[in-house]
């Protein structure tokens, strides 16, 4: 926890250094969102809903892609790109060489505080797509909203956490965040309207679908409470296997000579 | 059973890479694609020495014999293919805290420091690594930053600190924890010898004021000669020497410089063959008029060219 903190603390004031950062992340995140909007507006055109979601449950999901990506590429986007850099140049070395759990100081060391603008932004398009629901949110709604995205996030770290891993093997990994971007945008819609086969792989083995949609359906008055039990099983079971697999991979690395 | 005296024992160590083979070119990058050939690389070959408590003791050998692969074994970064290594008692691949709170690893070509801030906020980082209780670890970094004269450097961002500057920090900053045992990998390359002594001179007192044991790499021999009575030689993997340094001068220097002032003050200076030290001086006393003489043993760093040329 303590170790968490110094880390929060030293990523902020890495980041205030580079103040001009922020401006851009603003612009980056204004122009996202946007776009997204003016997709969503185009199809809504030509029809009223989509696989049964309208379109201003469409914006909540939106929303939460927008969110949840911003928290991702805050916090565990930067730790896993240091971390497939380092187990290429041996840097690791240090990370390793310290009295504390490695796979915690691994994720903690990096953030990229201005990311953290889409989080507000997401929100934003989460809260103008609820109240065109017409609908109010109840308070066990709003949790598990709350509960699910933790879920969510901890979902997609372990996603990443697994493939950063594979740099132990295969050393140069810069790839990684391309895919994970290709990928992540596939939950810009709700995973239901995609043909089975992709809508299971984006369930399970890429956890987008629990990630985003079902945060989702939570506030738009569609989750079905045992969906919430599987995610958080489901969480438990990748979470448990991305910290196995990490473990492994520890002890394939080799290092870079010096 | 390792002696219950030794800090570090380490008995026919041994580490192989299995690394991918193959030529130069395209053809031959394409076919490494679905053909991989693979090619064992002894790279640490029967290693086996022990550390006493407070010892200094300095791990040559030439480029690639080695030693940072030892080093990087006996602070449990990498699993030894075969031998025996314990290090206070623990074995260090398997990287149990207890183990990892009492050592250090510096190694002079990385950085460990947070790049774009001052030294202060990644030693406040190290402390909640380690850690360390908020008084002691304020008294240990005052005590360290003093005995280095870094009190102005600690409050730059390490991106403005030269080379020589910064690793005086990156120095301070693994040792807040007061470790017990120091593995050294060239803390003094690429600086200056001004610098390379005052990092010298740090060492020195950290040993003496805490009885640290330290193993220390190094190309500099100053580094060597001032700090290390003991020296373990390893090439292609292999032990080739452990004891004193004069020893190893003794051992493998092949010639002794004599030189003589001559009464009307004409320097001689000549290398004769070890053995053949006394009839040569013999021979020049009785020739000369000679008021002053000496014998040396040749500069360290020609024993050592001679050791890893044999």
């Amino acid at each position: 926890m303590k170790l968490a903190w110094t880390y929060l603390r030293l990523g902020v004031l890495n980041e205030m250094q580079y103040r001009a950062n922020f401006f851009v992340a603003i612009v980056q995140s204004l122009l996202g969102v946007a776009v997204a909007i003016a997709v969503l507006a185009l199809v809504y055109s030509k029809t009223n809903a989509l696989n049964g979601w309208t379109q201003s449950e469409l914006l909540v999901v939106l929303g939460v892609q927008i969110l949840l990506g911003g928290v991702i590429h805050a916090t565990v986007q930067p730790n896993m790109e240091r971390l497939t850099q380092e187990v290429q140049d041996g840097k690791l070395d240090f990370a390793l060489s310290k009295p504390a759990d490695s796979q915690l100081l691994i994720s903690l060391r990096e953030l990229r505080l201005w990311q953290l603008v889409d989080v507000m932004s997401g929100g934003i398009v989460i809260a103008v797509g609820v109240s065109r629901l017409g609908r109010s949110v109840g308070v066990g709604h709003a949790f598990a909203f709350l509960a699910l995205l933790v879920i969510g996030a901890s979902l997609l770290y372990c996603f990443w956490l697994i493939l950063a891993t594979g740099s132990f093997w295969v050393v140069s990994m810069w790839f990684l965040s391309d895919l994970f971007e290709g990928i992540y945008q596939v939950g810009r819609w709700p995973i239901g309207v995609y043909p089975g086969w992709l809508r299971y792989s984006m369930t399970y083995l890429v956890p987008i679908g629990f990630a985003v949609t079902v945060p989702a359906q939570a506030l738009t008055h569609r989750l079905a409470w045992t969906t919430v039990l599987v995610a958080v099983a489901f969480a438990i079971v990748v979470f448990l296997v991305a910290r196995r697999f990490w473990r492994f991979g520890v002890t394939k690395y080799s290092g870079a000579s010096a | 059973m390792p002696p219950v005296t030794a800090v570090v024992h380490v008995a026919g160590l041994e580490k192989v890479f299995r690394v991918p083979e193959r030529e130069a070119g395209l053809r031959a990058s394409v076919r490494s694609l679905y053909a991989r050939r693979w090619r064992d690389v002894r790279a640490v070959d029967g290693v086996s020495f022990d550390l006493e408590p407070g010892e200094v003791v300095g791990f040559l050998g030439p480029n690639g014999a080695g030693k940072t692969t030892t080093l990087k074994m006996l602070s449990g970064l990498l699993h030894p293919t075969g031998g025996e290594v314990t290090v206070l008692g623990h074995v260090p691949w398997r990287r149990e805290r207890d183990y990892l709170r009492r050592i250090t690893l510096v190694m002079g070509n990385r950085n460990q420091l947070q790049w774009d801030l001052p030294a202060l906020d990644s030693f406040e980082l190290n402390r909640a690594i380690y850690r360390l209780p908020r008084q002691q670890f304020t008294e240990t970094r005052d005590e360290l930053i003093e005995l280095l004269d870094i009190e102005d450097l600690v409050r730059k961002p390490v991106r403005q600190l030269s080379l020589g500057e910064r690793m005086k920090v990156e120095v301070v900053g693994s040792l807040l924890h007061l470790p017990q045992v120091l593995f050294l990998d060239e803390p003094t390359i690429g600086l200056d010898v001004t610098m390379q002594k005052r990092i010298r001179n740090f060492v020195a007192a950290y040993n003496e004021r805490y009885g640290a044991t330290v193993l220390l790499t190094s190309h500099y021999m100053a580094d060597v000669e001032a700090l290390c009575k003991r020296v373990v030689v390893i090439h292609h993997g292999q032990m080739l020497f452990d004891g004193k340094l004069e020893a190893l001068a003794d051992r493998f220097g092949a010639y002794k410089t004599i030189e003589a002032v001559l009464a009307d003050g004409e320097t001689i200076s000549m290398q004769v063959p070890r053995n053949e030290t006394s009839s040569a001086t013999a021979r020049l006393l009785a020739e000369n008029d000679v008021s002053d003489l000496t014998v040396e043993d040749p500069p360290i760093e020609d024993v050592i060219e001679q050791v890893f040329a044999s």
